[in-house]
């Protein structure tokens, strides 16, 4: 690492649990000197000569050195130590949630550095580069604009992060129908069904990002339980954005979410967000005493109220 | 009465199925041709396969003639080819010959559709390959067409069901079936 | 020159007659035979196995041809034999025919064609067709299935006991089809019916039912396997049930069960008491339901 001979503050990267040491700019090896971190008086210990060694550093040595000369505080050198790891292999996802306009990809560093990294990305389709337009309000996001579709060769995007201690790659490919995941549907409300007591609508909207659903129509599932069962209950539906539960077991709140998939390609969408919604129950009538006396006889034929189905005779029915 | 609608679902139904016959037959040729990253560069028998590919705008924009044209001209050169598939190779497992068999009147039947249909809108249709079969190649070179084959067979089933979708939008029904009777059919 | 040379034959040399139209045939004598017995076609005795046929029928054309009609062919039976007097007294066979009898094939009717999913094997379909062939013939009468599409003629399937099968099934391709009856004494089409097959699946019923009562009493949670998977085609529903010795179903309405699902939640059960399941499905596209499915039992929770 190359020292700067002035009092301009200097940067000094450093390998965690490595030794370092830091020369007093451009003052004799043997001069006497006192070092600072943070402001704070570093002991004799640490010094030698002139300069100060640092054993199997950690983040908190990360900081800023000053170097005084002898005893009159005048300042010789500022060095600003940061302390990281050269960076691991990156994590880099791409993904196609506004199909077929394009497909972003992000990616995080799984091990942080603690020190400043760059990224650089290339994306390569049919031998060709491809600009990936950085994304002015996510952070390590850039956006590819598909200029053809339905590409049977691979899209190969290769991401190196570099900072002060070293780099590293990662690259992944994929096909154009496989990163296919449209975003969760939207808008999704679940409403009880007047006079219904097993009945619950439920509509949704496609997702907002979803930029040609006429071209490229969705699928949906639907999955809901009441509160107070684990088990999901599930429903694919091939088109359309609405759909009437006709079990949901009466008075019982139930949850309800909704995904989203292109009718060909690509995967699930994460769930929607979660909705609440209890079927349509009849209101309490207003006891009194003749009302009272109906509703005995009510409530004693309802123990077993035969449900709005069909009953037929065991004559079978042929199907066909 | 072979209709848009019947085509839009044909072509998502041979998608459906390609998934899992394409799996089965890629697993048959073994490694590398079965591996998920298999990305091998497309050689010259490949290229015979017309390509799904097409510019974002331009798909947009073709004209329903062009449309139901590329589809045809590239399932006439897919047939042709997939006739030849088990043909060479000793495909051992009768089932997978049997799905290949079955595969392959489906399709057919597919490019039938599409010129049933293209002739009741009255368009021309387009010319067909003479000769479709493969040039004699090495074992290898052979899977690897086939590779290229499968895969660009699973593109334009996937752009058909987008191309179907379209069309039935945009063509009325009455269209299809007016000229269709009037072919006594 | 040591065999007997024949006097004579009859044409047609054997008949397959109409019941429902006149049929003749002619008695040629040979010459050899005019030469060596002064024998006659006004010598000639036609019989019907050994009845003779009455006179009424016969006419002489010359005198080496006898020619003998019948406008009721119903009296006909094998053989018909031409016989002639020797010698004025003795009778002697000269020829005889194999006479069938029958009608030509009416016009095979109600032709139908209904998809099998199959349980096992490696084809996963089949389709039958049936039709019905009309009054029965009494004679050897082929009845074939063809199938066709715009542009390809399929293979004959010839029929059996009035119906056909193929394990070459494409879906969503409209397949014209008809039957060609054909016997000796004639061949006629049925009408032809175009369809597509998907829409004459009969599925698989659903499989593995199982009912779960959980933590809500007066209901039981059906579950099942279904084990048609054919996309884009989904599967609707029937379900029914009943108490365990009751004869009376009860239907969940079909409405309820019009979505591709594998569970449904049944409601209003009668609290600890014992239920028997059943269950059917129809592709989203299809005409034939399923058979039920197995029964599965089934206790609900006490309130």
């Amino acid at each position: 690492v190359q020292q700067f001979p002035d009092t301009e503050s200097h940067i000094h990267y450093a390998q965690l649990g490595t030794d370092v040491t830091l020369q007093c700019g451009s003052v004799d090896r043997d001069a006497a000197v006192t070092w600072t971190a943070n402001s704070t008086d570093l002991d004799a210990s640490h010094l030698n000569g002139s300069r100060l060694v640092l054993r199997n550093v950690d983040l908190s040595h990360s900081g800023q050195y000053s170097c005084y000369e002898g005893s009159s505080w005048h300042l010789k050198y500022r060095v600003n130590l940061k302390v990281g790891t050269p960076p691991k292999e990156p994590a880099l996802m791409c993904r196609s949630n506004n199909y077929p306009s394009g497909f972003y990809c992000s990616w995080h560093m799984p091990i942080p550095t603690y020190i400043p990294d760059t990224f650089n990305i290339t994306v390569m389709h049919d031998s060709k580069e491809i600009v990936c337009d950085m994304d002015v309000s996510l952070k390590n996001r850039c956006y590819i604009r598909y200029l053809h579709l339905f590409s049977s060769k691979k899209y190969k995007v290769t991401l190196t992060v570099t900072n002060a201690l070293g780099s590293s790659s990662t690259s992944i490919s994929f096909d154009e129908f496989a990163i296919v995941k449209p975003d969760p549907p939207e808008n999704v409300v679940a409403k009880p069904i007047p006079n219904n007591a097993r009945r619950l609508l439920v509509t949704w909207q496609y997702p907002s990002s979803w930029p040609d659903p006429d071209s490229f129509p969705l699928k949906f599932f639907l999955r809901y339980r009441p509160l107070i069962i684990d088990q999901w209950q599930h429903v694919e539906l091939s088109d359309g954005t609405t759909h009437i539960i006709t079990d949901a077991y009466a008075g019982k709140e139930y949850i309800i979410q909704v995904a989203a998939k292109d009718n060909e390609i690509g995967t699930w969408s994460d769930w929607s967000v979660a909705v609440h919604a209890t079927p349509w129950t009849e209101e309490p009538k207003h006891l009194t005493t003749e009302a009272q006396g109906a509703e005995t006889t009510t409530a004693s034929t309802s123990a077993f109220v035969v449900p709005t189905t069909t009953s037929i005779g065991n004559s079978e029915e042929q199907g066909s | 009465r072979q209709s848009i609608q019947q085509t839009y679902d044909l072509t998502r139904y041979l998608e459906h199925q390609l998934h899992s016959l394409a799996a089965t037959y890629l697993s048959y040729l073994g490694p590398p041709f079965n591996e998920p990253d298999f990305d091998p560069p497309r050689l010259i028998g490949a290229e015979a396969v017309p390509s799904a590919t097409v510019d974002f705008q331009e798909w947009h924009s073709l004209n329903d003639n062009a449309r139901l044209a590329a589809n045809y001209q590239a399932y006439s050169h897919l047939l042709c080819y997939l006739s030849t598939m088990d043909g060479k190779s000793p495909v051992a497992m009768p089932t997978l010959r049997h799905s290949l068999a079955h595969f392959r009147a489906s399709l057919q039947g597919l490019l039938g559709s599409i010129a049933g249909i293209m002739a009741s809108l009255g368009y021309q249709l387009p010319p067909t390959p003479t000769d479709g079969t493969p040039p004699l190649r090495s074992q290898f070179l052979r899977k690897m067409d086939d590779f290229w084959l499968l895969k660009e067979l699973q593109t334009w089933l996937w752009r058909s069901a987008k191309d179907f979708n379209r069309l039935r939008k945009r063509v009325p029904p009455s269209a299809v079936m007016l000229h269709l009777e009037s072919r006594g059919f | 020159d040591g065999y007997a040379r024949s006097c004579g034959y009859i044409t047609p040399e054997s008949a397959v007659v109409s019941l429902e139209s006149s049929f003749t045939a002619y008695c040629i004598l040979s010459d050899y035979c005019l030469d060596y017995g002064n024998l006659r076609a006004d010598k000639v005795i036609w019989r019907i196995q050994t009845k003779v046929v009455p006179k009424e029928h016969y006419s002489i054309i010359n005198e080496t041809v006898s020619r003998v009609t019948f406008n009721d062919t119903s009296i006909l039976a094998s053989p018909l034999t031409c016989n002639i007097l020797v010698a004025g007294s003795i009778e002697q066979n000269i020829y005889g025919i194999q006479v069938a009898l029958g009608f030509s094939p009416d016009k095979p009717e109600n032709l139908s064609c209904i998809v099998h999913q199959l349980q096992t094997g490696r084809k996963k379909y089949s389709q039958t067709c049936t039709w019905e062939p009309g009054r029965y013939t009494f004679l050897d009468t082929n009845y074939t299935l063809k199938s066709r599409w715009p542009n390809e003629e399929f293979p004959d399937c010839l029929g059996a006991n009035n119906s056909c099968t193929s394990t070459a099934v494409v879906f969503f391709v409209d397949l014209e089809v008809w039957v060609e009856a054909k016997n000796a004494l004639g061949i006629v089409e049925s009408d032809r019916i175009v369809f597509d097959p998907i829409k004459h699946v009969k599925p698989l019923p659903p499989s593995n039912l199982s009912l779960n009562s959980g933590e809500l009493p007066r209901v039981l949670k059906l579950s099942w396997e279904n084990l048609f998977h054919e996309a884009p085609l989904e599967l609707r529903f029937q379900i029914r049930y009943k108490i365990i010795d009751s004869i009376n179903w009860i239907q969940v309405p079909l409405e309820d069960t019009a979505t591709q699902r594998d569970s449904f939640f049944i409601q209003d059960l009668r609290p600890n008491t014992k239920y028997v399941f059943q269950l059917r499905c129809v592709t989203s596209w299809g005409e034939h339901w399923s058979d039920w499915s197995k029964e599965v039992v089934g206790f609900t929770a006490e309130d």
